[in-house]
């Protein structure tokens, strides 16, 4: 029982990883409420305390246990992170909030928000990133809070699950997570995009998976350890010493390539015979500006602001918005363009503060513009908060809506923004001279109009993942129906020529913000179909930049004609495989 | 009362690890510590509350002024001084 098994997957973030397997099991102790620990009589303060000094204990447990694996570096972000859980100012001024009887989560959380703010506003790039690790601080103090209890690994590991939910990844620390091998999953599930944003190996689909490395583990009750090839989809279950070494040995090969790509980061995104392509990145949080611009990103394609919006009882201020949003645009500057994506918030997610209604199929459900039309202060606030940061960064921001399906969202999407724009002027604030206004084209209703919308827009931005999602009818996260998820589709490039046919006709720009952006197969493809825009994670960018400076527009022409043409995704990926060569 | 002045001459400034240390010695003393961002006017914070030493903003070539009051504040600022002196656990450019 203790030959190496090997399994295949679906490729999902490159990489190579070896190390011994963390199990997640999705059903973990039932969280317990505040409102039962109201119950027990402990007064909010007290409270308050005891949970900042056990998310202490936590951090210095983290440092502690990096320290012994000689990743002191790393060790000390977790040193700080316990200071600030028993910072006495942070401490008085949530047991301040919660007064006699308030929520005790709820005063940490805004207490938390409000450091972090502080700390976020200063003129300093190294000091203003620590705020993202004040609001990592009062999240952790909330879960203890909670009662929630959550085990993670203990030495650097990879995870091996069913799928790994976005709240989970994010409770391991730096360091701690080598690798993500999901049984489930699909190539945009969210574990998979946080894999390539931290630089890890993810590999989804991979059929057999769990019950290899439990009977594995079972003799012993060792955990037993896997080697993973992230970029070819493949999993060694207890690999003996050949395997390791053919695995180190892919690693090192990956590294040169890595190296060798990295040096064209200084110069634009181009095909050998100079056709240029617009290069840049898709971003979660301010936090992760630095990351894009290092990595050579000629702006950002696609900023998420679902990051203000989760994960707390109120809606975050105009003020507080307008903050962040100035910070990307002034990082960025007036040469590098940033796409602010309006919230793209409503049924599969969590938002206590705007009461939603549960749906039985959120994703076909009322979300994101659609909210507006019942209630409009959610993006005509955010709207503001974008007419005063460009005006504050002295630059023009681009905004654009997400699920756009007919002309009826457009003109919505334009009235709002131009009321933002008037109440802000008729009481005197500044706002900048104008926005860019487009829209994604996700939905199939969308792509039919492509004509009619571009007309009225001034870009257009193709969200390929939820496309392929509702072009193929095939759940993003049902790993039943891998075959039917990748965006390389030709239904799903027919779709996407249709489009950009109804841009060019209207001589607006098309960009690509979907995971298939960041694949070097599917950048090509995109290239070829006459994409002026890819917009991906940072760290898919070099890989990117590679591909097309190793191909011609010639052949990226004739790449994209046979792709419309073939029978499937299959197909379509071997066409581009020829042309990115064995060096792949 | 006892206070100093003194240049920062940490590479990024009091940042987290700097700071970390800084807020660990100063809390080892009975006296009230404060520190003051001479260079733009930020604070005094208190020296014990690591957010409030990084929210001083202090980044490389300010001036901080260090104060502390209480039965141990001549140890405390001699402590601090020494510990600023000798790089708060960073290597100093020259």
């Amino acid at each position: 029982m203790t030959n190496p098994v090997r399994l295949t997957g679906i490729a999902g973030a490159p990489g190579i990883a070896i190390g011994p397997v963390w199990r997640f099991e999705a059903a973990g102790p039932a969280p317990q409420t505040a409102a039962s620990r109201h119950g027990s009589g402990q007064r909010p303060a007290d409270a308050i305390e005891a949970a900042a000094a056990e998310a202490a204990r936590q951090l210095d447990s983290l440092a502690g246990r990096l320290r012994d694996l000689g990743r002191e570096q790393e060790s000390t972000i977790f040193d700080a992170q316990s200071m600030m859980a028993l910072d006495p100012g942070l401490v008085a001024d949530a047991i301040r909030r919660a007064g006699e009887r308030g929520d005790p989560v709820e005063a940490v959380g805004a207490a938390a928000a409000a450091a972090a703010e502080l700390l976020a506003a200063l003129d300093d790039e190294t000091l203003s990133a620590r705020a993202a690790d004040v609001r990592d601080v009062g999240a952790r103090i909330c879960r203890v809070l909670r009662g929630e209890v959550l085990d993670v690994p203990t030495v650097p590991s990879i995870a091996v699950c069913d799928d790994l939910p976005p709240s989970v990844t994010a409770e391991i620390p730096p360091g701690f997570l080598l690798g993500i091998a999901l049984a489930g999953g699909s190539r945009t599930a969210h574990a998979v995009i946080l894999a390539r944003s931290l630089g890890i190996p993810a590999i989804v689909g991979i059929g057999g998976l769990i019950a290899a490395a439990d009977r594995h583990s079972a003799p012993s009750l060792q955990p037993v350890s896997i080697a993973m090839d992230g970029e070819r989809g493949e999993v060694v279950v207890d690999p003996d010493a050949p395997v390791a070494a053919e695995f180190r040995q892919r690693e090192a090969d990956l590294a040169l390539r890595r190296a060798s790509a990295a040096g064209l980061r200084d110069r634009p995104a181009a095909t050998a015979d100079g056709d240029r392509v617009l290069l840049v990145a898709n971003i979660g949080t301010p936090d992760d500006a630095p990351r894009a611009l290092a990595a050579g990103a000629e702006g950002v394609g696609l900023f998420r602001t679902e990051f203000l919006f989760m994960s707390r009882q109120t809606p975050p201020t105009e003020t507080e918005q307008a903050d962040a949003y100035r910070r990307v645009l002034e990082a960025f500057g007036t040469e590098r363009p940033v796409v602010i994506r309006l919230a793209d918030i409503g049924g599969d997610k969590a938002i206590p503060y705007l009461h939603l209604a549960p749906e039985q199929n959120p994703f076909l459900g009322v979300r994101a513009i659609r909210l507006a039309y019942a209630d409009p202060d959610l993006l005509l606030t955010q709207l503001r908060a974008i007419w005063r940061a460009g005006a504050a960064a002295s630059v023009v921001p681009h905004v654009m809506a997400p699920m756009v399906a007919t002309l009826a969202d457009v003109e919505l999407l334009m009235s709002l923004r131009d009321r933002a724009h008037d109440t802000l002027v008729s009481t005197g604030v500044p706002v900048a001279e104008r926005m860019v206004t487009g829209i994604m084209i996700e939905v199939p209703s969308a792509a039919f109009l492509a004509p009619e919308l571009a007309r009225r827009v001034d870009f257009f931005s193709i969200g390929t993942n939820d496309l392929t999602q509702y072009v193929l009818a095939a759940d993003r996260g049902n790993a039943a129906l891998a075959g039917l998820q990748d965006a390389l589709h030709p239904a799903v490039l027919r779709a996407i020529a249709g489009i950009i046919a109804g841009a060019d006709a209207a001589g607006i720009p098309v960009a690509v913000c979907g995971e298939l952006a960041g694949d070097p197969a599917g950048a090509l493809v995109l290239t070829g179909l006459g994409v002026d825009e890819l917009s991906a994670d940072a760290g898919s960018l070099d890989g990117v930049r590679a591909a097309l400076a190793r191909v011609t527009r010639p052949q990226l022409d004739a790449l994209a004609r046979s792709a419309l043409d073939a029978d499937d995704a299959e197909t379509v990926r071997k066409l581009a495989a020829v042309l990115l060569g064995p060096a792949r | 009362m006892r206070a100093d002045e003194i240049e920062v001459r940490n590479p990024s400034g009091l940042h987290a690890r700097p700071a970390a240390l800084f807020v660990k010695t100063a809390a080892r003393f009975t006296s009230t510590v404060t520190v003051q961002n001479v260079t733009t006017g930020a604070g005094p914070a208190n020296a014990k509350s690591i957010l409030a030493v990084m929210g001083s903003g202090a980044a490389r070539g300010h001036v901080v002024r260090i104060t502390a009051d209480g039965p141990d504040e001549e140890q405390a600022i001699s402590v601090l001084r020494d510990l600023f002196a000798s790089g708060l656990g960073e290597e100093l450019e020259a």
